[in-house]
Parts: structure tokens; sequence; C-alpha cells
């Protein structure tokens, strides 16, 4: 890495240099995460590799809601991308394993088994994405109460009196 | 100790993966996720070269678990795979969208097939 050329920060940035370390700690943390499910799912060497597919389809369904928090829904942050999407998620799920899982399935006997992993991996990780997206998109309040517009009878007696004005007349303001 | 080595090899393969992404990305005046591409194809026969190699008893289980594991599974991504596909189908470019899955598809299991046969050489 290069200092910028303005001669006013000396060596890399320390903005660039936190952007790594949160990418290093998420990416850790990720891979830890990743190698968790991995031991605590028993996959046989021919048969669905469900724990990389877990992993793939929920580190896609994260990402989803993290990128679209952050561009779309939080005020600007600096190092929750690069730790949580960059990091997290990237360290999270792999593309190399499905890859080798399926060649291997593919040299093994077991083509259909990779076949089916690799379409429902590519299609339901898109889906994941999509529906993460959304997620992050849904309205921060809860949903309007449609009971609100049409007073319930039963109720109308305990309703509580409106707030008298706040500025009586006569009042200084 | 594997923990250790998991950890330390899934920071490098991320940091890594941050690198190469933006070394490839700046070269690349298109939407065209190429630098995911790279990596992923890359990195799949990284992976599959030393998966071949243990296979083969060339490499130690636990190198495979942090080398292969740790490093190449947090260099590759599949997380960024899926969403370029999702902003791409969603920012009218399915035609793109397709080629980034097809292309990263064939190309990953190419080299993970050679890295396979590569790895059971040495």
């Amino acid at each position: 890495m290069t200092a910028p050329a303005d001669g006013a920060t000396p060596g890399p940035s320390s903005d660039a240099i936190l952007r790594v370390v949160a990418i290093a700690l998420g990416g850790a943390l990720g891979t830890l995460a990743r190698y968790a499910v991995d031991r605590a799912i028993v996959v046989t060497a021919t048969g669905f590799p469900w724990a990389t597919f877990t992993v793939n389809i929920a580190g896609s369904l994260l990402l989803g809601v993290i990128v679209t928090l952050v561009t779309e829904r939080w005020p600007p942050t600096r190092y929750v991308r690069p730790f949580a999407a960059i990091g997290f998620c990237g360290g999270f799920t792999t593309f190399s394993t499905l890859m080798v899982e399926s060649m291997y399935r593919t040299e093994h006997g077991a083509a259909g088994v990779a076949g089916l992993y690799l379409v429902a991996s590519v299609v339901l990780g898109l889906g994941a994405a999509a529906a993460g997206v959304r997620l992050a998109r849904l309205p921060r309040q809860r949903p309007p109460d449609r009971s609100v517009g049409i007073p319930d009878p039963d109720t109308l007696g305990t309703l509580d009196r409106p707030e008298p004005p706040r500025d009586l007349p006569g009042e200084p303001a | 100790m594997t923990v250790v080595g998991l950890a330390v090899a899934g920071s490098l393969g991320a940091v890594l993966r941050y690198l190469v992404d933006r070394a490839v990305q700046a070269r690349a005046r298109s939407e065209f996720p190429y630098g995911t591409l790279v990596i992923n194809v890359t990195g799949s026969l990284i992976l599959g070269f030393l998966t071949g190699a243990a296979l083969h008893h060339h490499l130690a289980a636990d190198w495979l678990t942090v080398l292969g594991t740790g490093m190449i599974g947090a260099y590759t991504t599949f997380s960024t795979f899926s969403f370029d596909n999702f902003r791409l189908l969603t920012g009218d470019a399915a035609g793109t969208a397709l080629t980034n899955m097809v292309l990263s598809v064939v190309a990953g299991l190419a080299a993970a097939a050679a890295g396979l046969a590569l790895g059971g050489l040495v």
C-alpha cells in the first residue's frame, strides 16, 4: 500500500489500515463459524454437502441484509461493511469448497448429487440474497394498525381523551 | 491449535480476497464482477490441488484444514457471487448475471478438476 501523494499522511492512512483489520477480524470469525457448521453437520464423501450448502445460503441471506442496511437504512458507517460483509460473510461462505465437492462427487459416481448441489446452491443463493435485501427494506416501525382508522365500538369509551392544547390562549408563547 | 490456525488463515484469506478484488476491478471498467470471478476460479484450482494432495497422502489432514478450509475457504466467496447475481438481475442485466453464473461454475469446476488431478501427481 502506498501513501497518498498529498504528503499529509505518511504511510498508509490509519483508515485504510483499520479497514484491513476489520476485514481480517470478520474473516477469522466467519471462517471459525463455517468450521463450526462443518463439524456439526456430518457429510459423507458422496452425499449431499449440507454443511457447505447451509453456510452458503445463510451467508447469502446475511450479505443481502447487511449491504442493504449499510447502503440504504443506516447512517454512513466506516467499518461495518469491511467487517461484516467483506470479512464475515466472505469468510463464512465459500465458492471453492462448492466446486471441489461437486467435482469430487462427479468423479466418484455421484454426478446427480453434484448437479443438484450446484443448481440448488446457485438458485437458492440468489433467492437468499434477494430475500435478505427485502428483509432489510421492511419498514422500521411495526406495520400500521388497521384498527386505528376504524374505531372499535367496544373500546370507544375507554380511549384516552385528546390532549389539551399545549399553548393555552393568553399564556406567553 | 487448529482453531488458532483456522482463524489466522481465515483472516489472511479474507484480506487477500479484498486486495485481489481491488486490483482486478481497478483494471476492469465494467459492471461484470471480474474480481470475484478471478478469486473464485483461482481458489477452486488451489483448493482442488490441496485436496488432491491430501487424498494421495502428500498433505496432512491438519494442513488441508488450515490452508484449504481456512485460507482458501475464506479467500473464495459465495455470498458476493449470489449478491452480484441479484444486483445484475435487478439492474436489467440478466444476460450478464447468467454469464456470471455459468462462467463461474464452469470455470470453477474445470479449475477444481485440474487442481485435483495436479494434487494427485505431486
